[in-house]
């Protein structure tokens, strides 16, 4: 008994570095700034959803199955965890082609204010490098 | 025959089964607005968001975990002294995170990043602070009425409008006189002999700011200032020593695209959150002031404790990316 309590003990510091090491590195991701640039054919931002997504997926397995001790656990985990887990997602699929991805031409006053703001920080541009050339 | 599991447990279970579904309805029509929505604010110098103050309290909610999985722990071997070390140490952690939390909320408010607050064009930006430079000049209009004759006019007021009205609201609005009236009050009481020099010199700089505010709101509403120059504008007034203190209601102007939106995901799932995080404290305390009373009869309703904690460190470890990293 007192034997497996340590071996257990052991286990959860394990885990619990693990869960350290990956808060560091979905805050390392931050720092590296992956939105501007483009990689494996991927848009920077969408690549950094994934792996930060990813990340917090293998933190939220580690904490469920040891801290929660689902590992340890009969088969009914899966009867109460499926249902809830796929309603969950299916809800947020549900959402996506209204307000998401918008399937139809989408009409808010933010976009024009977003167009706006780009057109401006062009004009901006443009008159800063006009100058500057006159400047040379 | 049933599960061979306590009862409270399975109840347990049920209940973060809700909870699942409870939080991803909140994480899920946040990843979908965030999708749908271009310009999203991301930048850290405009949010306010601090991926160190994120990142921190991650830690905090992972190292409470792993004290609560110790407890547990500790109780099954019977060395409550230990549980309750470790629950301490819990309950302490949950303080922390909602302290590092509350720091960024009050950040929140001092920049006025709220729902509904926050101008999206530069146009709103200048609208809000001549609405917010308004409201300064007539309080200190209000103020500086009030000071010269407090309590001589106002209870023989209240009494009179009270027979003549018998209504308690037009009784409020009797008492308190149209700004415009107080303001030409003050101004024949600049221009009277009899007043006092220091008086005057109040009145002189409430004149002043009166006229620049006249001035800036003309021009805005003429739509022929800018933005960087209204903000320069506001942060030269603001240096003023005679009256630029009275201006630090005034905000700096920093339209937001999408701020709004923004602002109401943020505090909706944060303030879900830190609800969930002041629930589990509440439990941690209830075992806590047990004492030296901790016995075996405990030990289900420290490991569901224990289960409900895992499940908000749970939703922060998905919200800390979604937030503060994206």
């Amino acid at each position: 008994m007192s034997e497996q309590q340590s071996h257990s003990y052991v286990k959860y510091s394990t885990i619990f570095f693990a869960l350290c090491i990956c808060t560091v590195l979905s805050i390392l991701f931050d720092f590296v700034d992956l939105r501007g640039k483009n990689l494996l054919g991927l848009n920077g931002v969408v690549l950094l959803t994934l792996v930060v997504l990813s990340i917090a997926c293998a933190k939220a397995l580690f904490v469920m199955i040891y801290f929660m001790h689902l590992k340890f656990e009969g088969k009914w985990k899966y009867v109460l965890l499926s249902p809830t887990i796929i309603l969950a997602m299916g809800l947020t699929i549900a959402m996506t082609p209204d307000i998401g991805i918008h399937y139809y031409v989408n009409e808010s006053p933010q976009i024009d204010y977003l167009e706006q703001a780009q057109q401006m920080a062009l004009e901006n541009e443009s008159a800063n490098n006009a100058e500057k050339s006159h400047v040379e | 025959m049933g599960l061979p599991i306590p009862h409270s447990k399975l109840g347990m279970w049920l209940f973060l089964a809700t909870e699942i579904m409870f939080f991803s309805a909140f994480i899920g029509a946040y990843i979908v607005l965030r999708a749908g929505s271009p310009g999203w604010p991301t930048d850290a110098n405009i949010t306010h968001i601090h991926v160190w103050a994120g990142g921190l309290n991650t830690f905090v909610l992972i190292l409470s975990s792993y004290f609560v999985v110790l407890a547990l722990e500790g109780m099954k071997a019977e060395n409550f002294a230990k549980a309750r070390r470790y629950l301490c140490l819990t309950l302490l952690l949950a303080c922390v995170f909602l302290g590092i939390k509350a720091y960024e909320y009050s950040g929140k408010f001092e920049h006025d990043i709220l729902p509904g607050h926050i101008p999206e064009t530069p146009r709103m930006a200048i609208d809000k602070s001549m609405r917010e430079m308004k409201q300064v000049v007539d309080n200190r209009t209000i103020a500086l009425a009030n000071f010269k004759r407090p309590e001589k006019s106002e209870p023989a007021k209240t009494n009179e409008t009270v027979e003549l009205a018998g209504v308690t609201d037009e009784k409020t609005k009797e008492v308190i006189p149209p700004v415009e009236e107080l303001r030409s009050k003050l101004q024949t009481e600049l221009e009277a002999p009899d007043t006092s020099e220091s008086r005057k010199k109040e009145l002189v700089a409430y004149f002043a700011l009166e006229t620049k505010y006249r001035d800036l709101n003309k021009r805005a509403l003429a739509e022929s200032i800018t933005l960087p120059e209204m903000n320069q504008e506001l942060d030269t007034l603001k240096k003023k020593p005679a009256y630029g203190a009275l201006l630090a209601p005034v905000h700096h102007l920093q339209p937001i695209i999408y701020g709004n939106l923004f602002a109401s995901v943020y505090f909706l799932l944060t303030g879900f959150h830190a609800l969930h995080v002041v629930i589990g404290m509440v439990l941690f305390v209830v075992v806590l002031i047990q004492g030296k009373r901790l016995r075996e009869n405990w030990n289900d309703y420290v490991e569901n404790i224990g289960l409900y904690w895992h499940f908000v460190d749970l939703v922060w470890i998905f919200l800390f990316p979604l937030i503060y990293i994206i």
